[in-house]
C-alpha cells in the first residue's frame, strides 16, 4: 500500500522532550508551540527579512533623498547635466524634401548612473526629470503605509463586526451580514475606483471630520472599507462555530457580560486566523493601492506610489523600460514575501495541520 | 425548498436595489461637477445650462431624480426603439449607457470565458500536482512560482508581457493590443486574446492552485479517506472518488464568484492595459470621468452577476447538503 | 505504488508539454501569416483612417477637431473653406450659399442659395432649412448656441424654445439674416458646422447613431458607432463646384482607437492608411522611418491663467514674475516632446494679425525679486489641471517653477470632464492653471471676445479663467467687432490689443502644439487643410 509522499512531523512536545533530556513535560502555550514551529522555517524568516529591509529602505527615503541623491521626490531637474547628459533631451528633428519628418536624434530621459554620478540619478530620471530611485522609496513609503494601515484597519473593523454578528445573532447578524453582501456584490475595484476618485477631488467634510483631497487616508479608508466584508465573512463563520461551544455556553450561564465573552473567551480563539489574515491583506491591499494610484484613484499626482510611477514610465516604455520595471519588482519582491511569510505563519499557527513542510 | 429559492431571489433584488441607492448617495454626497454644465460643453449660455436642467431633470429634489433614473434603467433594458430622453444616457457624451454595456459585453465575455477555463484547469492541475508531491523540491517550485503569480500585479504584467511580446520585437507574435470580434476574423480574435488570458489566468492559478494543494491535503488525512483506504480501495481510486471531489467543492464555489465578478466588469485592469473595449474598460473610464449614469450601469451590471452566482451557489448547496436547508 | 506515481507523473507531464506544444504550433502559425488579414485595395478607392476619438456625428453637437475633420466633408454650410493648403485655407467662399451682401453697416447678411442642392436623400436643400437649422441648434442645446446669440429673436427663441426667430427671413432662394449688432466674425460663424444645413423636420436629438441626410461630397454610411467607428460615402447627389471638389476616395472607413501605440500600429502594417494618433514623441524617432510623418501646426494656445481677482494674481508684480519664471522650452521638451513652439502671445503664428511677442525674458532671479516687491513670499497657492498626461505633466512643471520663485504651491487634478466647469465657476476661486484654447474659427475675436473680454464674464461655464477685464482693451475688442473683414489695418490693432493684454499679463502663454500627422508610405497628395486639418478629399496613391 503507497503512503502518500508526505512528511509527518512528530509531536512537538515530543520533541522537546528528546532535546531536553528527561526534563520533565512542561505544557506550552499554544503561542510558544506556533513560535518554535516558525522559527524552524527558514524560508519564512528569509522572507521576513525581505520585507523589513524594504520597509526600513523606504523609511529612510527622506535621508536617502536628501543626503544622497541631493533632491526631493518631486522636484524636476529637466535643465540639469549630469556626467555629460542631459537629464531630459529632446529629439532632434528635420524635414526632407517631400515634408515628411526625419528624426535625426531622438531624445530621451537620463538612464541610471549607478553611483558614477556621487548618487544623483541611480536609476535614472523620469519625463519630468525626477530621480527615480527617490520616488521609488518615497513612493513605498506611501504604498506601504497606505497598505499596512489598510490592513489594521480593516482587520480591526472586520473582527469587530464578526464578533459583534456571532455573538449576538439576530438581527444583529442579520444586518452586519447584508452590509458585507452589498459592499460585497459591488465590483470591487470598480467601488474602490469610485470611491478614490470622488473623494480625491475635494476631499471628505462631513460628520465633523475634514480630510484633504491629497491625503493618504483617503486610499488607506477606501481600501479597508473595500475588503472588511472579505476578512468579515470567514471569522463570523468561525465565531458562529465557536459559540456552540460548551465553554461559551459555561460563561454565559456563569453570567459573564457579553463584552467579557467576546474579548476574553472568543477573542483570542480567533487571534491566530486574525494575525494571518492581517499578513496576507497587506499584500493584497499594495496590490489593490497600486492598481487604483495606477487608474488615477489612490495617491494623487504628483505625490509617489509605486502604482503612480508605473503609470507615469507607460508612455516612456520603449526608450526607457525600467522606469515601469522597477517599481513593479519592488511591488512584487514585498508582496512576495509578505505571502511567503504569511504562509509560513499559517503553518506555524494551525494546529490542525498535519503536514508541515520542513526546511 | 422552493420557499427558500423564492427568498434568496427576493434578496437578490433588494440587493440590487440597495447597491443602486448607495451608487446614487455617493454621487450625491461627492460633487462631480454640475451635470449641465458638463453636458452643456465648452461654451454654453446661461440660458442654455437652465435648458438642459429642465430637459434632463437635474432640478427635481434628489429622490425624484433617482426614480427617474431607475425608470431609465428599466426602459433601456427593455428591447425596441424608445426615445433619448426616455433610456439612461451617459452625462459627457449623451451616449445609450445600455447599449455601450452591451457593445462591451463580448470582449469581456471572450477575455472571461477563455481565461476562465485556463486558470480553473491549470489551477486544479497545479493544485493536485503540488499536492501529490507535497514536502519535495517539485512542491517547492510549484508553491514559489504559484506565490510569485499571485504577487505581480496584474497590470504590471500586462504591460511587460504586451512590452516584451508585442512592442519591443522587430518581428512581434503577438498584436499590441486591441480585441478583434469573434465573428470578424476567429484567427484574429484569438491571437489578440492569448496574452490576456495568460495575464489575466496567472493570478488565479496561482491562488486556486495553493487552495486546492491545502484542501487536499486537509482531505487526505480525514477519518473517511483512511476508512476508504482500510477498505482496500487503490491509491487512485482514493484520490479521484474521495479526495478530489470534496477538495474541489470550496474551489468550484470560488470560481463561480470570481467569474461572476469578472465577467460582471471585474477585469478593469486587464482591459484597460490590452485596449480591450469591454464593460470593464468602458467602467474605468466613465467612473474616473465621475460620470453618474454609466457608473449606475456598469455597478448593477456587475452586482446582478455576483449576486446571481453567490445565490445561485446558495441554491445548489442547500440542494446537495440538506444540513445547511433553512428550516 | 512507485509504477502509480510515476503513472501519475508522467501523465502530467505530459499533459504540460501538449498544452506547450499546442500554444508554440499556435504561435507558429500565426508568425507565418501575413500581418494584416484584412485585404487591402491598391486603388485609392477606400481611404482608411484611425482616429483617436469622436464626440458626436451630429453637427448640433460635434464640437472636436477630430469630429469636424469627417464632418465638413458630410454637411455643407452656407459659406466655407477652401480645400487648399497654407494660409489660403482661411479664406471664406460660396458653399451652399454665394457670399452675402453685408448692409446697414454689419447688421444685415443677405445670401442666396444654389440652385439645384439635393440632400444625399434625393430630397431638394431650401433656404428655410437654414432656419430649422438654427431652431434645432437651440432645441437640442447645442454647444454652439452662444455663437448665434446676435441674430434678432434668438436669444428670444432660446429662453422659449417656442414661436420663431424673427431674424432670420426666407423667401425662395434667399435667406436673410439681421443681427442686433454687427460682429466681423459672423462670417466664419457661419462658416462653422453648427449652421451646416438639415432639413425641416429632423428630430431635436443627437442623431450621432442615425445622422441626417448630408449635403456635402459624402455622406455617414450605415450603422455608425461614435465609439467604434464610423465609414463615409459618396453622395450621389451631390455636385462639385469651383472650390468643393470631389474628393479622391470612393469611401473612408473611419476606426477609432484610442491607444496611440495601437494606432500607429495599424498604419505600419498595413491595416491603415493615416492616423491622427498622439504619438508618444519617444516614438517619434522609431515611427518616422516606417511611414510618413508629418507635423500640422494648429490654431492652438496653451497656457496657464492667473486669476485677477484672487491673490496673489491680482497684482501685476507677480503675473510678470510668472512670465519671466516659467521656462518655456523645457516645457515644450518635457510635454511634446520637442513637437510644438514655444510663445508669448495669445494668438497662435497661423493669424495674419501675429506679431511674436518678447516681453518676458526668463529671468529667475528677477521673478524672485518681483514676487518679495510684492510682497507675495510664501503666498499659499493652488495650481489646477487636468487628469489627461499632458495637462498633469506640464502643471507639475509650472508648480515647480512657481515653488522656485516663491510660492507655496499645491496641485489639484480634476477629471477631464469636470476640469473646465469647474474652474470656469466664480465659486472656485481658482488661483492658476493650466488650459488651452483650439480656434474655434479663424477670427481673432473668437481669443479675445471669449477668453479676455471683461464684459462677458459669466459666474458659471465662465472661459475667461483669469477674470482679466480691463476697460482700455475692452472697449477696443468690442470697437473691433465691427470690421467686417481682416484687413492688414485691422490686424494691426489686433497686435495692438495682444500686447496691451499681455503687458498686463493675465495669462502666462507656454506653446504652440505641433500634431503628428502619421501616414502609411504609399500614400501621397498629402494636404493640410489650415483650419479641419488633414483633406483627406485629395489624397492619392503613389
Amino acid at each position: 500500500m503507497a503512503e502518500p509522499a508526505t512528511d509527518f512531523t512528530l509531536d512537538t512536545a515530543q520533541v522537546l522532550a528528546e532535546e531536553e533530556h528527561g526534563a520533565s513535560i512542561v505544557g506550552r502555550s499554544p503561542w510558544y508551540l506556533a513560535w518554535r514551529r516558525l522559527r524552524r522555517n527558514y524560508i519564512a524568516f528569509i522572507a521576513l527579512f525581505v520585507f523589513v529591509v524594504i520597509a526600513v529602505a523606504c523609511s529612510l527615503a527622506p535621508i536617502y533623498a536628501h543626503h544622497i541623491a541631493h533632491t526631493a521626490p518631486n522636484a524636476t531637474h529637466t535643465e540639469d547635466i549630469v556626467n555629460g547628459k542631459q537629464v531630459l533631451s529632446a529629439p532632434v528633428i528635420g524635414t526632407d524634401a517631400q515634408g515628411n519628418v526625419v528624426v535625426e536624434k531622438a531624445g530621451g530621459v537620463l538612464g541610471p548612473t549607478w553611483w558614477h554620478a556621487h548618487g544623483r540619478f541611480v536609476l535614472g530620471a523620469d519625463g519630468l526629470g525626477r530621480d527615480v530611485a527617490v520616488r521609488l522609496l518615497y513612493g513605498g513609503l506611501n504604498s506601504l503605509k497606505i497598505g499596512i494601515g489598510s490592513a489594521l484597519i480593516c482587520v480591526m473593523v472586520a473582527v469587530l463586526l464578526a464578533l459583534l454578528a456571532g455573538f449576538y445573532g439576530g438581527w444583529v447578524d442579520w444586518i452586519i451580514t447584508r452590509s458585507f453582501d452589498l459592499i460585497w456584490a459591488f465590483p470591487v475595484l470598480l467601488l474602490a475606483i469610485a470611491l478614490g476618485s470622488a473623494l480625491s477631488i475635494n476631499g471628505f467634510h462631513h460628520f465633523g471630520i475634514s480630510i484633504s483631497p491629497h491625503s493618504l487616508w483617503i486610499p488607506t479608508l477606501v481600501i479597508s472599507y473595500v475588503y472588511v466584508p472579505y476578512v468579515g465573512r470567514p471569522l463570523r463563520g468561525q465565531i458562529l462555530s465557536l459559540r456552540e461551544k460548551e465553554f461559551i455556553e459555561a460563561a454565559i450561564g456563569q453570567g459573564a457580560s457579553p463584552l467579557r465573552i467576546m474579548f476574553s473567551d472568543l477573542l483570542p480563539n480567533v487571534a491566530s486566523t486574525a494575525l494571518v489574515f492581517f499578513t496576507l491583506i497587506i499584500a493584497n491591499n499594495i496590490l489593490t493601492e497600486a492598481g487604483l494610484s495606477f487608474l488615477g484613484a489612490g495617491v494623487q499626482p504628483p505625490n509617489p506610489s509605486w502604482g503612480t510611477v508605473i503609470q507615469e514610465g507607460q508612455e516612456r516604455i520603449i526608450s526607457a523600460p525600467w522606469l515601469t520595471l522597477a517599481p513593479g519588482i519592488a511591488i512584487v519582491l514585498t508582496v512576495l514575501s509578505l505571502n511567503i511569510f504569511g504562509d509560513g505563519l499559517r503553518d506555524a499557527l494551525d494546529p490542525r495541520a498535519k503536514v508541515r513542510v520542513e526546511h | 425548498m422552493t420557499a427558500f429559492v423564492i427568498r434568496r431571489f427576493l434578496g437578490m433584488i433588494a440587493v440590487l436595489f440597495a447597491v443602486s441607492i448607495l451608487v446614487f448617495l455617493i454621487f450625491i454626497i461627492v460633487p462631480g461637477g454640475d451635470p449641465a454644465s458638463r453636458i452643456a460643453g465648452k461654451h454654453p449660455t446661461p440660458q442654455n445650462v437652465v435648458n438642459i436642467k429642465k430637459k434632463w431633470g437635474f432640478d427635481k429634489p434628489f429622490y425624484v431624480q433617482y426614480y427617474e433614473m431607475m425608470k431609465k434603467v428599466g426602459t433601456g433594458l427593455l428591447p425596441g426603439n424608445h426615445s433619448q430622453y426616455d433610456v439612461l444616457r451617459s452625462f459627457d457624451d449623451q451616449t445609450n449607457v445600455v447599449h455601450e454595456i452591451k457593445k462591451g459585453m463580448p470582449a469581456t465575455f471572450s477575455l472571461t470565458i477563455g481565461a476562465g477555463l485556463i486558470w480553473l484547469f491549470w489551477g486544479v492541475m497545479v493544485g493536485v500536482l503540488s499536492a501529490i508531491t507535497a514536502g519535495r523540491l517539485a512542491d517547492r517550485l510549484i508553491t514559489i512560482v504559484a506565490l510569485v503569480g499571485i504577487s505581480m500585479p496584474v497590470f504590471w504584467l500586462g504591460i511587460i508581457t504586451r512590452y516584451f511580446l508585442a512592442e519591443k520585437p522587430s518581428h512581434p507574435w503577438f498584436p499590441d493590443g486591441g480585441y478583434v470580434p469573434l465573428t470578424a476574423s476567429p484567427w484574429e480574435w484569438y491571437k489578440h486574446l492569448i496574452l490576456p488570458w495568460f495575464v489575466l489566468a496567472v493570478l488565479f492559478i496561482g491562488f486556486y492552485g495553493r487552495v486546492l494543494r491545502s484542501n487536499i491535503l486537509d482531505t487526505i488525512n480525514e477519518d473517511y479517506v483512511r476508512t476508504a483506504r482500510a477498505k482496500g480501495l487503490t491509491p487512485r481510486r482514493v484520490l479521484a472518488k474521495h479526495v478530489l471531489r470534496n477538495s474541489l467543492i470550496p474551489v468550484v464555489t470560488l470560481f463561480g464568484l470570481d467569474f461572476a465578478a469578472v465577467l460582471g466588469g471585474g477585469a478593469i485592469l486587464t482591459e484597460t492595459v490590452f485596449e480591450l473595449h469591454g464593460v470593464g474598460f468602458y467602467a474605468a473610464e466613465r467612473v474616473g470621468a465621475l460620470d453618474l449614469p454609466p457608473i449606475m450601469g456598469v455597478t448593477l451590471y456587475g452586482a446582478f452577476f455576483i449576486v446571481l452566482f453567490s445565490a445561485i451557489i446558495d441554491i445548489l448547496y442547500a440542494f446537495l447538503d440538506p444540513r445547511i436547508r433553512p428550516a | 505504488m512507485r509504477s502509480r506515481q510515476g503513472l501519475i507523473r508522467l501523465l502530467s507531464v505530459l499533459a504540460l508539454m501538449a498544452g506547450l506544444a499546442l500554444m508554440t504550433a499556435a504561435y507558429a502559425v500565426s508568425a507565418n501569416r501575413p500581418q494584416s488579414s484584412v485585404a487591402h485595395t491598391k486603388s485609392v478607392g477606400t481611404f482608411r483612417a484611425v482616429i483617436d476619438t469622436i464626440d458626436y456625428l451630429d453637427t448640433s453637437q460635434a464640437y472636436t477637431a477630430q469630429s469636424l475633420w469627417a464632418l465638413w466633408t458630410v454637411y455643407e454650410t452656407l459659406v466655407t473653406y477652401r480645400h487648399v493648403a497654407g494660409a489660403a485655407g482661411y479664406q471664406v467662399v460660396p458653399g451652399l450659399a454665394s457670399l452675402p451682401k453685408i448692409s446697414r453697416g454689419g447688421k444685415v447678411y443677405t445670401l442666396t442659395l444654389r440652385k439645384g442642392l439635393k440632400y444625399s436623400n434625393g430630397k431638394p436643400i431650401r433656404a428655410a432649412d437654414f432656419k430649422c437649422t438654427m431652431k434645432r441648434d437651440f432645441l437640442t442645446a447645442s454647444p454652439g448656441v452662444g455663437f448665434y446669440d446676435t441674430i434678432v429673436g434668438a436669444k428670444k427663441f432660446e429662453t422659449s424654445l417656442k414661436g420663431d426667430i424673427g431674424g432670420i427671413k426666407t423667401k425662395g432662394r434667399t435667406i436673410k439674416i439681421t443681427l442686433t449688432s454687427p460682429r466681423g466674425d459672423f462670417l466664419t460663424i457661419l462658416a462653422e458646422p453648427f449652421a451646416a444645413l438639415v432639413p425641416c423636420g429632423t428630430a431635436n436629438q443627437d442623431l450621432s447613431a442615425n445622422p441626417p441626410p448630408a449635403s456635402g461630397p459624402y455622406k455617414i454610411g450605415p450603422n455608425p458607432d461614435k465609439n467604434r467607428g464610423f465609414s463615409l460615402v459618396r453622395n450621389k447627389y451631390f455636385k462639385p463646384t469651383k472650390y468643393i471638389p470631389r474628393g479622391t476616395p470612393n469611401r473612408v472607413d473611419v476606426t477609432i482607437v484610442g491607444d496611440a501605440d495601437a494606432a500607429v500600429q495599424r498604419v505600419i502594417s498595413g491595416q491603415a492608411d493615416y492616423t491622427n494618433a498622439a504619438i508618444p514623441p519617444e516614438r517619434i524617432g522609431t515611427v518616422s522611418n516606417r511611414g510618413q510623418l508629418r507635423l500640422r501646426k494648429s490654431a492652438n494656445t496653451y497656457y496657464f491663467w492667473m486669476n485677477t481677482r484672487v491673490y496673489p494674481f491680482n497684482k501685476l508684480k507677480v503675473r510678470q514674475a510668472v512670465n519671466m519664471a516659467i521656462d518655456r522650452s523645457a516645457l515644450v521638451k518635457a510635454v511634446w516632446g520637442g513637437l510644438g513652439v514655444t510663445t508669448e502671445n495669445i494668438l497662435p503664428p497661423t493669424y495674419p494679425s501675429y506679431r511674436k511677442l518678447t516681453l518676458y525674458k526668463r529671468n529667475v532671479a528677477k521673478a524672485r525679486q518681483l514676487i518679495n516687491q510684492a510682497g507675495a513670499k510664501g503666498a499659499d497657492v493652488t495650481v489646477w489641471g487636468r487628469q489627461v498626461s499632458d495637462s498633469q505633466q506640464s502643471t507639475t512643471l509650472y508648480a515647480s517653477y512657481l515653488s522656485a520663485i516663491g510660492l507655496k504651491t499645491t496641485l489639484k487634478f480634476l477629471p477631464r470632464s469636470t476640469y473646465y466647469t469647474t474652474i470656469g465657476n466664480s465659486d472656485t476661486k481658482a488661483q492658476t492653471g493650466w488650459a488651452r484654447w483650439l480656434e474655434d474659427y479663424p477670427h481673432p475675436l473668437d481669443w479675445f471676445d471669449v477668453l479676455l473680454n471683461g464684459r462677458n464674464i459669466v459666474h458659471e461655464n465662465n472661459n475667461n479663467f483669469a477674470y482679466y477685464s480691463n476697460a482700455k482693451t475692452n472697449r477696443l475688442i468690442d470697437g473691433l467687432k465691427k470690421p467686417p473683414a481682416l484687413t492688414p489695418a485691422v490686424n494691426k490693432r489686433w497686435a495692438n490689443v495682444e500686447k496691451l493684454i499681455m503687458q498686463q499679463a493675465p495669462w502666462a502663454p507656454w506653446s504652440n502644439r505641433t500634431f503628428p500627422e502619421f501616414f502609411s508610405k504609399n500614400m501621397g497628395c498629402i494636404s493640410i487643410q489650415r483650419l479641419y486639418g488633414i483633406d483627406f478629399m485629395k489624397v492619392c496613391r503613389k
